[in-house]
C-alpha cells in the first residue's frame, strides 16, 4: 500500500509492470563473495563493477551489483553479492547460499586468521548445497601488492583451494592485478551454461575449449 | 494510490471533492508537492489513510459517507466509554457560502460547540483563542488555582498534548522559566483579583504575605507543569542530546536559589534534580554500546531472535538499515538514522557506490524515489525527514538521477515460499489470531500520544514524527496483503476453501479480542478485489462462514460515515485497539475543518478537540492485555511467522494470480 504525504510529488506510471518474475524463474547467474572482514571483498567488487579503489574501509552489511553479460547465444544478468565479514544476518547468509550459483571465497594474503574464517563458510555452502561438485568456487588470496606483510603463501593457498577441491587465484584490487580474470575464470567454471564478460559474444582465449560442453541458459 | 485500485480512487476523489466543499481550502489543487498551498499540503495526509477503507456500496450516491458540512448527520466520534458523542465544529456550522470559507466555523460557533464539545470533562469554558505565550501563562494561572478547579486537568492534558503545533519546546521552557522567577505583581488580572477579593484598606503586611502566597502558589503551579512537561516529552527531550538536560538543570538551579524563601519546593527541587539526571546525555560508552544495536526495520534485515522479542517504540535516533536501489536493480545496504534527511542517505549512497573524481563522467545529482511494487514513484526532497516508516509494504526506495527517474522500474516481488509452501496450513485459527493481537497491542502500546497530535500536525511545528504510528499503517496494510496473498498462493481449490474459512475465523477471533486493527484489516484483505472475485472458492464455502462474513463486511461499510464501525467500537469497553486508518482520518478531517491559528492567535478550541480524540485513545489502551508467555516450539514458529509476513502488495500481480487460479469466465 503506497503512502503518499505533503513533501513528494506522485508520478503516476501507468506502464504496466512486466510479467511477474518469481525469483526462481529468473535467468540471473548470482555470484556471491564471501570472507572476514577487511578482506577486501568490497574493493574487489568494486574494482569489478566499476573500475575503481578507495582506500577508506567502509564495512559492509549487504550489496549487489548487477551487469549485463553474454550467455549462451543470448544476454543475462550477473549479479554480485557483497556479504558482510562479521555474522550479523544469518537468515541471509542461508539465503544468498540457497540462491547462488557460483561463490567467491576471500582471505587476505597478510592475514592468516582470515583464510582460517573461509573454513566455516565453506561447510555452510556444503552443507547447503550438498555437494559442491558442479558448483563454481574459486578461492582468493587477495592483497597480492602487499608483499611484504604476507603470511600465507601461494602453495597454501593453492592446497587449500585442492582439499577443497576449487579453484584458486591471488588477486589485488588496488593495483587492479587478476580481478577480472577472476570474474572471467569463475563464469568459465560454470558448465550449464556457457558466459562471458564481453557482450559480444567473443570470447577470451581460455574460453575456447573445444571439448567444453555447451548448454542452454537453464531456468534455475 | 497503488495502480489498479481503481474502486478506491474514485472513493478518494469523492472524499476529496467533498473537502474541498466543507471549506478550510484555498483552491482545489491536485496533489502536487512542492508549491502547494497549506491546504493541499494536509489533503495530502489525508490520502495515506483512505486506501485502507472499503470501496463504497453503490446506492450510498454522493459524498454522502464523507463529513461535509451538509450532511445531516455530523461525525460523532463516540469514545468507547460511551459518554456520548463529541460533535465537530465543522458540522455545527453549516457556512452559508459553502465553498472557500476560510474563516473557521468553530468561532462563529463557538459556544454551540464549546458546550456541546466538553460534554465528557465537564464544566468550564475552553480557552478563548490568544498567543502562545498568553496560553501558556492561562494554564499556569488554572493550574495555579486561580481559575477553574476541576476543569485544570483537562486544560494542562489540552495544554500538554498540543503545545508543540504553537509553542516551540524553546519557547515554552523559557516562558517556564521566566514564569518560576517572576517576583512582582503581574498587575492587570491579578492585581484586580486581589483587590476585589478583600475590602479595602488593609495592612501592607497582609499585602506582602498574599504576594508570597502568590508567588509560592506561581512557582508551584510552574514547578507542576513542569512535570508534566518533562514525563511527557522525556522520550523526545533525550534526543536532543548535549542539550537533553538543560531545561531541568536550569530549572533546578533557579529553584535550589528560592529554597530558602520556599523551603516547601524541597521535593520539587530534588525531583528536579532526578529529572536533570535521567535526561543527562548518556556517555559516550554508553553510545558506542547503544550504536552496536541496529534496529530491525526492513525486512531483509529481520533477525528471528529480534522479531521474538517484545516490540520496543522506534526513535528517531534509533539506526536501522535499509536497502537503496539503482536504476539497473542493484542496491547498497546503508545505516542510518532513522529521523535521517533525505540528503544524507544520498550522501550515504554516493559514498557506498564509490562515485569518485576520477570517473569518467561525474554524476549529476542524484534523487531520491520511493517505487511501488507497482510501478508508482514519488520524488523526495533533499530536506525530508523520516522517510522510511513512509514507505508502502513492498515499496523500495532507489537512488538515481533525475533524467533515470522515468524509466525506474519496480523490483519483482520476493516471496521465498512457492506456492502450497505455506506455513499457515498447520497452524490453527486460534494460534493465529492470538499472535496477531499480541502483535498488534506492542505496536500500538509503543504509539506515543503525541504522535497521534503530530500525524495530522505534520510538517508545521511539530518536530516529533509519528514513527511508532506509521508503522501500526504499514502493519495494517501488511496483514490485508497478507489474506490475498496467502489464498492466491493456495493453488488447490479445497485448501483454497479451508483457508477462507481459517482467516473468517482468524477475523472473528481477533473481533472477538477487540483488535479491531487486525480485524478490519482481515475482513479488507479478503474484500480485495483479486480474492473475492474467486467465485467457485467463496461458494465452496459453508452457509455459516459466508453469513458470518457478510456480518463482518457491514461493518466494514464506510456509508453514512462508518456507522457501523462506530456503533461497534461504543460497545466495547477496554482495552481495545481502533482501526487506526479511520481513527487517523477522523483526526485528519477534524484538522482540516476548522484553522489552527487566527492571525497569531491560537484556536484553542481546536486543540481542546484534537486532545479529546486522543484521550479517547488513552481509554481504549487504559487497561493492558495480559502478555504472552508461552514457548513451546510451535508456538514460537507461529510467533515467528506472524511477525515476518511476506505479501504481495502489487495489486497487478495479485489480480494475475486470481486469474490463473480461477480463469475469467469468457
Amino acid at each position: 500500500m503506497f503512502s503518499t504525504n505533503s513533501y513528494r510529488s506522485l508520478i503516476h506510471s501507468s506502464r504496466w509492470t512486466p510479467a511477474p518474475r518469481m525469483p526462481e524463474q529468473s535467468n540471473d547467474y548470482r555470484v556471491v563473495v564471501f570472507g572476514a572482514g577487511g578482506v577486501g571483498k568490497s574493493s574487489l567488487v568494486l574494482r569489478f563493477v566499476k573500475g575503481t579503489f578507495r582506500d577508506t574501509y567502509i564495512p559492509t552489511v549487504e550489496d549487489t551489483y548487477r551487469q549485463v553479460i553474454s550467455c549462451d547465444k543470448s544476454v543475462c544478468t550477473l549479479q554480485i553479492t557483497d556479504t558482510t565479514g562479521s555474522h550479523q544476518f544469518p537468515a541471509m547468509q542461508r539465503l544468498s547460499i540457497s540462491k547462488g550459483h557460483a561463490f567467491i571465497l576471500v582471505y587476505s594474503i597478510t592475514s592468516r586468521q582470515s583464510l582460517e574464517e573461509l573454513k566455516p563458510i565453506y561447510q555452510q555452502v556444503l552443507a547447503i548445497k550438498g555437494t559442491v561438485e558442479s558448483i563454481p568456487i574459486m578461492l582468493v588470496g587477495n592483497k597480492s601488492d602487499e608483499m611484504a606483510q604476507r603470511e600465507v603463501e601461494t602453495k597454501e593457498g593453492e592446497a587449500q583451494a585442492t582439499s577443497w577441491k576449487c579453484a584458486f587465484m591471488e588477486t589485488s584490487a588496488k593495483t587492479n592485478s587478476n580481478v577480472k580474470e577472476l570474474f572471467q575464470e569463475l563464469l568459465s567454471l560454470e558448465k550449464k551454461r556457457d558466459m562471458s564478460l564481453s557482450i559480444d559474444g567473443k570470447r577470451s582465449g581460455k574460453n575456447k575449449r573445444a571439448d567444453k560442453l555447451k548448454g542452454k541458459c537453464s531456468i534455475m | 494510490m497503488p495502480a489498479g485500485m481503481k474502486p478506491l480512487e474514485k472513493f478518494l476523489k469523492k472524499q476529496t471533492t467533498a473537502l474541498t466543499r466543507a471549506g478550510g481550502f484555498v483552491g482545489g489543487v491536485t496533489d502536487k508537492a512542492s508549491g502547494g498551498t497549506g491546504a493541499s499540503r494536509r489533503r495530502a495526509s489525508l490520502s495515506r489513510v483512505v486506501p485502507f477503507f472499503r470501496e463504497t456500496s453503490p446506492e450510498s450516491g454522493q459524498a454522502r459517507e464523507v463529513f461535509s458540512p451538509d450532511s445531516e448527520d455530523p461525525p460523532s466520534w463516540p469514545s468507547a466509554a460511551g459518554t456520548g458523542p463529541v460533535s465537530v465544529p465543522g458540522s455545527a456550522n453549516s457556512s452559508g457560502s459553502g465553498s472557500g470559507d476560510v474563516r473557521s466555523p468553530s468561532l462563529s460557533s463557538d459556544e454551540q460547540s464549546s458546550e456541546a464539545s466538553l460534554v465528557t470533562e465537564g464544566g468550564g469554558t475552553p480557552l478563548h483563542p490568544d498567543t502562545p505565550d498568553n496560553l501558556t501563562l492561562a494554564v499556569l494561572d488554572s493550574v495555579a488555582g486561580k481559575r477553574f478547579g476541576h476543569c485544570t486537568e483537562t486544560l494542562l492534558d489540552d495544554f500538554m498534548l498540543t503545545h508543540p503545533i504553537f509553542l516551540t519546546a524553546d519557547r515554552l521552557q523559557q516562558v517556564l522559566l521566566q514564569q518560576f522567577s517572576f517576583e512582582g505583581d503581574r498587575g492587570g488580572r491579578e492585581g484586580e483579583r486581589r483587590e476585589e477579593g478583600r475590602g479595602g484598606g488593609r495592612g501592607g503586611d497582609e499585602d506582602a504575605e498574599a504576594a508570597m502566597m502568590d508567588a509560592a502558589e506561581r512557582k508551584q503551579a510552574v514547578l507542576n507543569v513542569a512535570f508534566r512537561y518533562l514525563d511527557t516529552y522525556r522520550e523526545l527531550l533525550q534526543e536532543e542530546g548535549e542539550r537533553s538536560n538543560s531545561f531541568p538543570k536550569e530549572l533546578y538551579l533557579c529553584a535550589v536559589q528560592e529554597l530558602t524563601r520556599y523551603p516547601e519546593l524541597v521535593e520539587d527541587v530534588l525531583k528536579l534534580q532526578r529529572w536533570t539526571e535521567i535526561l543527562h546525555c548518556p556517555s559516550e560508552e554508553e553510545k558506542e554500546s547503544r550504536k552496536k544495536q541496529v534496529r530491525p526495520l526492513f525486512r531483509h534485515f529481520r533477525r528471528i531472535d529480534a522479531c521474538l522479542q517484545p516490540r520496543e517504540a522506534f526513535r528517531g535516533s534509533d539506526e536501522i538499515f535499509c536497502r537503496v536501489y539503482t536504476p539497473d536493480h542493484s542496491y547498497v545496504t546503508i545505516r542510518s538514522r532513522l529521523s535521517c534527511r533525505v540528503g544524507e542517505i544520498l550522501a550515504l549512497v554516493r559514498e557506498k557506490l564509490q562515485y569518485s573524481e576520477d570517473q569518467p563522467v561525474l554524476p549529476g545529482n542524484l534523487i531520491l524515489v520511493a517505487v511501488t511494487s507497482a510501478g508508482e514513484k514519488a520524488v523526495f526532497r533533499p530536506s525530508d525527514e523520516a522517510v522510511f516508516t513512509t514507505l508502502g509494504v513492498n515499496t523500495h526506495l532507489f537512488a538515481c538521477e533525475p533524467s533515470e527517474l522515468d524509466s525506474l522500474l519496480p523490483l519483482p516481488e520476493e516471496i521465498h515460499w512457492s506456492p502450497g509452501d505455506s506455513k499457515l496450513h498447520d497452524m490453527s485459527a486460534e494460534e493465529v489470531s492470538n499472535q496477531l493481537v499480541v502483535f498488534d497491542w506492542e505496536l500500538f502500546s509503543c504509539v506515543h500520544e503525541v504522535e497521534f497530535v503530530c500525524y495530522v500536525f505534520h510538517g508545521e511545528q511539530s518536530r516529533w514524527r509519528p514513527l511508532n504510528l506509521e508503522l501500526v499503517l504499514q502493519r495494517c496494510s501488511e496483514v490485508q496483503h497478507w489474506v490475498a496473498t496467502e489464498i492466491l498462493q493456495c493453488q488447490s481449490l479445497p485448501k483454497r476453501i479451508q483457508l477462507l474459512r481459517k482467516f473468517i475465523k482468524i477475523a472473528a477471533l481477533c473481533k472477538q479480542q477487540q483488535d479491531l486493527l487486525s480485524f478490519l484489516a482481515v475482513v479488507l484483505g479478503l474484500d480485495n478485489p483479486a480474492v473475492s472475485r474467486l467465485r467457485l472458492t467463496w461458494e465452496g464455502l459453508p452457509g455459516k462462514f459466508r453469513k458470518q462474513f457478510q456480518q463482518f463486511e457491514s461493518i466494514a461499510d464506510p456509508s453514512r460515515n462508518h456507522k457501523s464501525y462506530r456503533d461497534l467500537i461504543t460497545s466495547l469497553r477496554p482495552p481495545l485497539i481502533p482501526f487506526t486508518p479511520l481513527l487517523l482520518k477522523d483526526l485528519t478531517f477534524l484538522h482540516e475543518s476548522c484553522k489552527t491559528f487566527h492571525g497569531e492567535l491560537v484556536n484553542f478550541e481546536k486543540m481542546h478537540k484534537v486532545a479529546e480524540m486522543v484521550r479517547i485513545i488513552r481509554r481504549y489502551r487504559s487497561s493492558q492485555l495480559a502478555m504472552d508467555t508461552e514457548t513451546s516450539p510451535s508456538h514460537l514458529q507461529t510467533k515467528a511467522y506472524v511477525r515476518q509476513l511476506q505479501v504481495i502488495d502489487n495489486q497487478n500481480l495479485l489480480f494475475d494470480m486470481s486469474c490463473k487460479l480461477e480463469p475469467k469466465d469468457t
